[in-house]
């Protein structure tokens, strides 16, 4: 059954851009299109483009006019650890894909003696099918800021640091521009507000990289060296950015902050199922017929809700085939699993991992092959190559699957297979994805091979035929 | 191509300040590609000189990042989106489109130097897949219809 | 109390201190793991980078398997090292990597020492059950010394973090990414046209086949070399090198990382540089010139011959017309029988050896003002000094060991480095200041600094009333020296020579570093003394990490002066007017002792120009190339009636000889040398010379018994023991003593452990002597003819006269030819781009030499080394002489230059 899903706007402010098929109607609340036409005269409503803009609230004037930066006056006459106690009762953990419990993040880097602290905003979102944060840092760039500001108080930083991604050029400027805002105000700078406390943020801009949404690389590009993720222990609460205690949290954790701060951690808890409080942000695209950011309480329904329900079904009424929950480095779910709920602990009992929140659609007239295939494409070429499982085992799945699909392409031909051995080709993939979970240094290699690996559990037929096309114009 | 003029890098030392600190390298490189729209050769020696920064260094870092590019480029940089939601509305055919239209395959720049072309994954707008930029302009939900006639807007 | 922590591996419970990591504690039990990007030998250098991912383990209570190289270990934990999953992980991740490898072990030069070869060995794993594409990379063979194979080059990264942690270099870094990644350097260029010095670091940490040395290619597998361990033979730093050799030839030399005072590391020369021991023109016969031409001939005729015609000489003008120059290449003993040689069988004082040219102002300066003339601290101990004073020293060039040091304690200890010298050395990228002040200014700057200290207080009282003498007519002196009049006299900026003051004083241990900048100057003895001031007035003497370090050039010079090679010092430095002195030596040679001091080597030539010398007998020189005024030294060379020439090479001075004596290298014979912190290391006999060529020592004696006067040894360690009873500095020195290590001296006797420090508790001569020394310009300065001021030195890849690096095939491809370092400023008014060829003229000669346009001269100044016969720096310098010392001014004179039309 089909619940009908309320969404639930506590951290973006607008009903932001679902579906551009009905622009006029979705695309912002003001149902004012003459407004808008006059405040952003170069907003082009024709279908098939789309300019960037910002949300009216984006300005300071407009966040504080609905409360913005209360959360931040009352921590400051607050002290520190009863802000990381607040945080830490409601449970918020973190919404980057590791999932955390923000508040012992900060209670950890609070701990430590060191005098230098940094708190670190990832706004890297490389992982495929997510586009959460980015709407986030349009619409909401303020509370972000907030965020950041109420976290480096509670857990003692005195310099921040948003680490955008270079393709988010857009969004990088409209976070400069907040923070010189915050500047002005006073929120941000030395003696904030006419405390003792002291805090700015500088943005940095990414160059191209996924790995450096991993947390480690990312502090490594930050000071200016290759984003080469390093060995854990030491993590980063005890050596992080410049090896000091650094912490680091997602934007949509960072959305959260005023609002716990505000609304309280019992209020938190009200929504969401126990282990999964509050609300999160799933970036829905794929073949759905309205692909979109939606802000739903956790575990109140189920994936069939998420799909059928807010996203309007599969495009074209087709049949669904496969589904990867929480961005492309999630195992699939099929449509035996319509039934979940969308929380962290029933994906996990599933086998597989809420992540990132973005759910990826795939319907019917989808080769998985080929989708595994697209995806190792890009894991290919973002491997950072420091560790041989991931350097050398995306290489050579890569290859596989390509002498699997595009056999004309491949430059070493002829890989396995031939001998009537049509599981050759599997037990190779399944070796490599293996070890690559098992060995590999950093998080990209240990779950790269989660959308290749239940593909094949699931899906073995579709490799199958593949293959068997393949040796038959070997032979 | 014209003569590259490295007294601008004069001003960008004095806004960059020190001698040795990796942490000015990514910034300074950046702002060497806004300047001059790739990384010259004679550019990044004269800062490996200033900074006293070892020029392998330099380099080892530049050609990490995917951003950087060690090539003129075209004036027109167009970024064609295959993430998973764009691939699988069509981004191939959108990328095959602009490679028919131009002569050019990604990594490339046309012969006039009008445009380069280039594959991204995932600039955050699946929604609107399949998706391209061109210099800081999206354009969503395309054709390759679409494509041909927003290729002609560009001089 | 340190922290344990207890946990189990493999079913065993071990504790073991907290911060261990998981193969540590492994080990420490006898358990194994097999890893491979991370060899535990070079834990002291190498940090991890858990890149391979062969060393993971099982951690109960963990997700994934972890890597046990770089994971500490925790209480409770309990790790399974070779489970099923562990090994069937490490075989994937094994087979992934040789997937990308080429399986030509059999032709692999690594082959048997592969680290790779290894892991495959121990995991079962033969081949690669994975096929896809390699990387293809052309194998760079364009250098003569490391060829590079990247194909098969696995990425630990241990050669990136040699050449960035221990050399200081980063020749080379990681590039690209993901599969596409390679080590490079910069652009991907060939070695040698990136900062890379060829030490060879990185080759010596490569645990596969990607980096060899290209002249062992088809020499010989890794289990057919025998090493040995002995001494470099080429500087003053004395590192300790393996020979790998087989059928008597070196197939390539190694370092040991944890002996010598190397630790591992090498030059270019001392691991390249050694293929002059074969080379063909190597001396094998005696040699007569008969006609005009050498013939060769019988050892017996040769010695006969020289023997007798030393007689006659001797009868006929005196003792005195014969002269001798000992080499500082040759070892102590050599040197000891040499000098014994020329004053108890030819009866002169009449020996020198080229310390004359380099540190006789040290010898004189630091005896004068502590009573020895010795480095008084040891190398290693310049890791940890807080500021070290580099003057006069191009130190990554010419003592590239002991520059490591400086390096090392610049980055690792944020040591405070001062350069002062004319030219923007490679040192300067280190240093945080920089005073490059004009040549020949050394006694104002020093002065300068210490007027500076004084006016600030900022001398050390206790140190000054306590242990030192003549401060007062010292401190007169020093009251003159101004920053701002300094400033007009070296040209450096007044704050800066502040700064430098304030910084020296400040940061205790101080040490400061010098070489030939400071000693071969006309008041190069001065120069010293001022240094000596300098440490004394800071109290930076007599304790770790300080001190006065002058930094010896040749591999035993520091030996050759201990052993007396000198015209007015004894073995141990005794005075010849010393009548005790001389009483001493007579009784323990039976011979009387010449009481008039003789004459130093550039007297030599200037008496023998004279025609009052007559006869010379040199032993492994060639003042050819290394005196100042080469075109005198050949008119001096010319006029001699009898001149014996004892080399491994046919030099540039034995075309001159009457009889030419073939002796050994270093590997041909044993013996030992003193390097520049005092220490007597060994060196050993490995491989068999050519055809008829003796070792020095022999030679020496054969030639003394011809002579009537017998010297019996049986091997060198007994010459050792002589010299043990009458140089109470070398007492306790024995070969079975230094058979592993060196011993510094002072080691009065066989219990003694080496002295490190000097002066300690008092100076040799009891209190230090401060000295007022005023600053006196150069004898010959630019004018309006001669409008350049000329300095001379060194490069890394040559060595001295060349006699043996430019018979090194490698060596000379890299650096085939001298040329003449211009500045910018100059050379644009003069019209001069790189690679013109100019012509270099002084009062005394002229030379054509290759242009190069550098930024580190000052204007005005122009370099040359002196390497090069071709291009002989000594053409053109002056050998006007420093009145005590007797060396000559090398490093100022003055000059022109002329574009040449070709």
């Amino acid at each position: 059954m089909i619940k009908r899903v309320e969404e639930k706007r506590i951290l973006m402010e607008n009903c932001v851009a679902v579906n551009l098929k009905t622009a006029e109607k979705r695309i912002f609340t003001s149902k004012n299109i003459a407004f808008l036409k006059r405040r952003y005269p170069r907003l082009k409503l024709r279908t098939g483009e789309w300019l960037p803009f910002e949300s009216p609230d984006a300005s300071i004037e407009g966040y504080i006019k609905k409360g913005g930066y209360k959360a931040l006056e009352k921590v400051l006459k607050m002290k520190p650890e009863e802000v990381i106690k607040e945080i830490e009762d409601s449970q918020l953990i973190g919404r980057g894909g590791a999932a955390f419990p923000t508040g012992l993040k900060w209670k950890f880097v609070f701990k430590q003696t060191e005098k230098e602290k940094y708190f670190v905003c990832n706004a890297d979102e490389g992982e495929p099918g997510t586009f959460k944060d980015k709407v986030l840092l349009d619409q909401s760039p303020h509370k972000i800021i907030e965020g950041m500001i109420i976290g480096a108080y509670a857990s003692g930083a005195s310099k921040g640091y948003i680490y955008v991604r270079e393709e988010y050029f857009d969004s990088t400027r409209t976070i400069e521009k907040a923070i010189g805002e915050a500047r002005d105000k006073g929120f941000l700078g030395i003696n904030i507000l006419d405390s003792s406390f002291s805090f700015d943020i500088k943005v940095v801009r990414g160059m191209g990289s996924y790995i450096c949404g991993e947390e480690t690389a990312l502090f490594r590009s930050i000071e200016g060296r290759r984003g080469i993720p390093e060995v854990k222990p030491p993590f980063p609460t005890t050596s992080g950015l410049y090896k000091k205690p650094t912490v680091i949290n997602n934007v949509e954790t960072l959305a959260n902050i005023p609002h716990i701060i505000l609304n309280g951690a019992r209020w938190f808890k009200s929504l969401g199922v126990e282990g999964s409080f509050g609300t999160k942000i799933f970036s829905i695209s794929g073949n759905v017929k309205n692909p979109g950011v939606y802000e739903l309480e956790l575990g109140k329904f189920t994936l069939a809700d998420l799909i059928y329900g807010l996203a309007g079904g599969i495009e074209g009424n087709r049949k669904l085939k496969a589904v990867l929950p929480g961005g492309a480095s999630t195992r699939f779910l099929t449509k035996d699993n319509l039934d979940i709920k969308m929380d962290y602990k029933s994906l996990k009992e599933a086998g597989t991992s809420l992540g990132t929140g973005a759910v990826i659609v795939f319907d019917e007239t989808i080769s998985i092959p080929r989708i595994v295939k697209h995806l190792f494409d890009f894991y290919e070429e973002e491997s950072c190559g420091s560790c041989v499982p991931c350097r050398i085992g995306t290489k050579r799945i890569s290859e596989i699957l390509k002498d699997i699909i595009e056999p004309a392409t491949v430059k070493v031909g002829n890989l396995y297979g031939t001998d009537g051995a049509n599981m050759n080709y599997l037990t190779k993939l399944k070796d490599i994805g293996m070890a690559m979970k098992e060995s590999s240094k950093c998080g990209l290699g240990q779950s790269a091979p989660d959308p290749l690996l239940s593909s094949i559990d699931f899906f073995s037929n579709e490799y199958l035929a593949l293959i068997k096309k393949v040796n038959g114009r070997k032979s | 191509m014209t003569e590259l003029n490295f007294n601008k890098l004069n001003n960008l030392f004095l806004k960059y300040k020190g001698r040795g600190e990796t942490e000015l390298v990514i910034p300074v490189l950046q702002e060497i590609q806004n300047i001059f729209g790739y990384l010259p050769q004679r550019a990044l020696e004269k800062m490996s000189r200033h900074y006293n920064i070892p020029l392998s260094y330099i380099y080892g870092v530049a050609t990490f990042y995917k951003y950087f590019t060690f090539e003129p480029r075209g004036k027109n940089i167009i970024r064609v989106c295959d993430g998973t939601a764009c691939h699988i509305k069509g981004a191939r055919s959108i990328l095959k489109t602009v490679e028919d239209t131009l002569g050019i395959k990604p990594g490339g720049t046309t012969k006039d130097f009008k445009f380069s072309l280039e594959v991204v994954r995932c600039l955050g707008i699946c929604f609107l897949a399949p998706v391209m930029v061109i210099n800081q302009d999206y354009y969503g939900r395309l054709t390759p219809e679409k494509v041909k006639k927003i290729l002609k807007r560009y001089k | 109390m340190e922290e344990k922590v207890k946990l189990t591996i493999d079913g065993k419970e071990v504790e073991v201190p907290a911060g261990l990591t998981i193969m540590e504690a492994a080990d420490s039990i006898g358990i194994y793991i097999p890893h491979l990007c991370y060899n535990p030998t070079y834990k002291k250098f190498l940090l991890p980078s858990s890149s391979c991912r062969i060393c993971v383990v099982e951690v109960e209570g963990m997700k994934n398997l972890i890597a046990s190289c770089s994971y500490p270990v925790s209480s409770g934990m309990v790790v399974r090292t070779n489970s099923e999953r562990v090994q069937k992980a490490r075989r994937v991740t094994l087979e992934l990597l040789l997937s990308s490898h080429p399986m030509d072990c059999m032709t692999c030069e690594i082959s048997g020492r592969c680290e790779l070869e290894k892991v495959a060995y121990e995991l079962g794993v033969p081949s690669s059950s994975f096929q896809g594409e390699r990387v293809n990379y052309p194998i760079d063979t364009s250098n003569p010394f490391i060829i590079r194979d990247y194909n098969k080059c696995i990425l630990c990264g241990r050669c990136v973090a040699a050449c960035a942690e221990i050399q200081y270099n980063n020749a080379i870094d990681f590039s690209n990414r993901g599969f596409r990644t390679k080590i490079a350097t910069a652009y991907d260029r060939p070695l040698q046209e990136s900062t890379c010095e060829f030490c060879g670091r990185c080759v010596s940490v490569c645990p596969v086949g990607a980096l060899t040395e290209k002249m062992r290619r088809g020499r010989g597998r890794e289990w057919e070399l025998k090493k040995f361990t002995t001494i470099c033979p080429y500087c003053g730093c004395g590192c300790t090198i393996e020979l790998n050799v087989k059928d008597n030839k070196i197939v390539k030399i190694t370092a040991d990382p944890f002996v010598g005072i190397n630790e591992g590391s090498l030059c270019v020369k001392g691991k390249f540089g050694y293929d002059f021991i074969s080379h063909p023109d190597r001396l094998k016969m005696p040699l007569i010139k008969k006609d005009g031409k050498f013939v060769e001939c019988r050892w017996e005729e040769a010695l006969k011959y020289t023997a007798d015609k030393l007689k006659e000489l001797k009868e006929r003008y005196g003792p005195d017309a014969i002269a001798g120059l000992s080499s500082a290449k040759c070892t102590n003993e050599e040197n000891y029988l040499f000098q014994k040689f020329m004053r108890a069988v030819t009866g002169t004082n009449n020996v020198d050896h080229c310390a004359r040219l380099c540190h006789a102002s040290t010898v004189a300066g630091l005896a004068k003002a502590f009573g020895s003339g010795a480095m008084t601290n040891s190398i290693a101990e310049l890791e940890d000094a807080k500021c070290i004073l580099v003057t006069g020293s191009n130190t990554s060039e010419a003592h590239p060991i002991i520059a490591l040091r400086i390096k090392a304690a610049v980055k690792r200890n944020g040591a405070k480095l001062i350069v002062a010298d004319p030219r923007k050395i490679d040192m300067v990228r280190f240093a945080c200041i920089h005073l490059q002040h004009r040549p020949g200014t050394d006694v104002a700057l020093f002065n300068g600094m210490m007027n500076v200290i004084l006016k600030e207080g900022l001398q050390d009282k206790e140190f000054i009333k306590n242990r030192t003498e003549g401060f007062d007519e010292f401190k007169k002196v020093v009251e003159k020296y101004d920053p701002q009049i300094v400033e007009r006299i070296t040209g450096v900026p007044e704050e800066k020579i502040i700064e430098a003051a304030r910084v020296y004083a400040t940061s205790k241990p101080a040490a400061i570093v010098y070489s030939m900048g400071i000693t071969q100057h006309t008041t190069g003895t001065d120069n010293v003394l001022t240094l000596a001031n300098l440490a004394m007035l800071t109290g930076n003497i007599g304790k770790e990490s300080s001190g006065v370090n002058p930094l010896r050039g040749q591999n035993n010079v520091q030996g050759a002066c201990d052993m007396g090679a000198l015209p007015n010092l004894l073995p141990g430095y005794l005075s010849i007017i010393d009548e005790n002195a001389r009483k001493k030596f007579a009784d323990a040679w039976g011979r009387d002792i010449p009481a008039k001091p003789g004459l130093t080597v550039v007297e030599m030539m200037h008496a023998a120009r004279k025609g009052i010398l007559k006869g010379m007998y040199i032993m492994g020189e060639n003042p050819f190339l290394s005196d100042p005024n080469a075109n005198e030294v050949r008119k001096a060379l010319e006029k001699l009636e009898f001149l014996v020439v004892q080399d491994i090479f046919l030099s540039e001075t034995a075309e001159y000889a009457n009889v030419v004596f073939p002796a050994v290298s270093f590997a041909e014979k044993d013996g030992t040398f003193t390097n520049t912190e005092r220490r007597v290391q060994r060196i050993r006999k490995i491989i068999e010379p050519p055809w008829e060529a003796k070792p020095d020592w022999q030679i020496i004696c054969l030639l003394s018994e011809k002579m009537g006067y017998e010297m019996k040894y049986e091997n060198p360690s007994e010459i050792m023991a002589e010299i043990g009873i009458l140089v109470p500095s070398y007492g306790g020195i024995t070969y079975d003593r230094i058979e592993r290590k060196g011993l510094q001296w002072p080691c009065p006797d066989k219990n003694h452990p080496g002295t490190p420090v000097l002066h300690r508790e008092k100076f040799t001569r009891g209190k230090g002597l401060f000295s007022p020394v005023e600053y006196i310009a150069p004898v010959e300065n630019p004018d309006a003819e001669y409008p350049f001021v000329l300095t001379t030195g060194r490069v890394l890849y040559h060595y001295h006269t060349g006699t043996m690096t430019r018979h090194s095939q490698g060596l000379n491809e890299i650096y085939p030819q001298g040329v003449v370092e211009i500045n910018p400023e100059d050379a644009v008014k003069l019209h001069i781009n790189t690679g013109d060829m100019v012509e270099v003229s002084s009062r005394r000669g002229s030379v054509k030499v290759k242009a190069e346009i550098s930024e580190r001269p000052l204007p005005g100044v122009v370099f040359m080394t002196f390497h090069f016969k071709e291009a002989a720096a000594n053409l053109l310098t002056i050998d006007a002489l420093d009145p005590v010392a007797k060396i000559p001014e090398f490093k100022v004179c003055a000059v022109r230059i002329n574009g040449v039309r070709s």
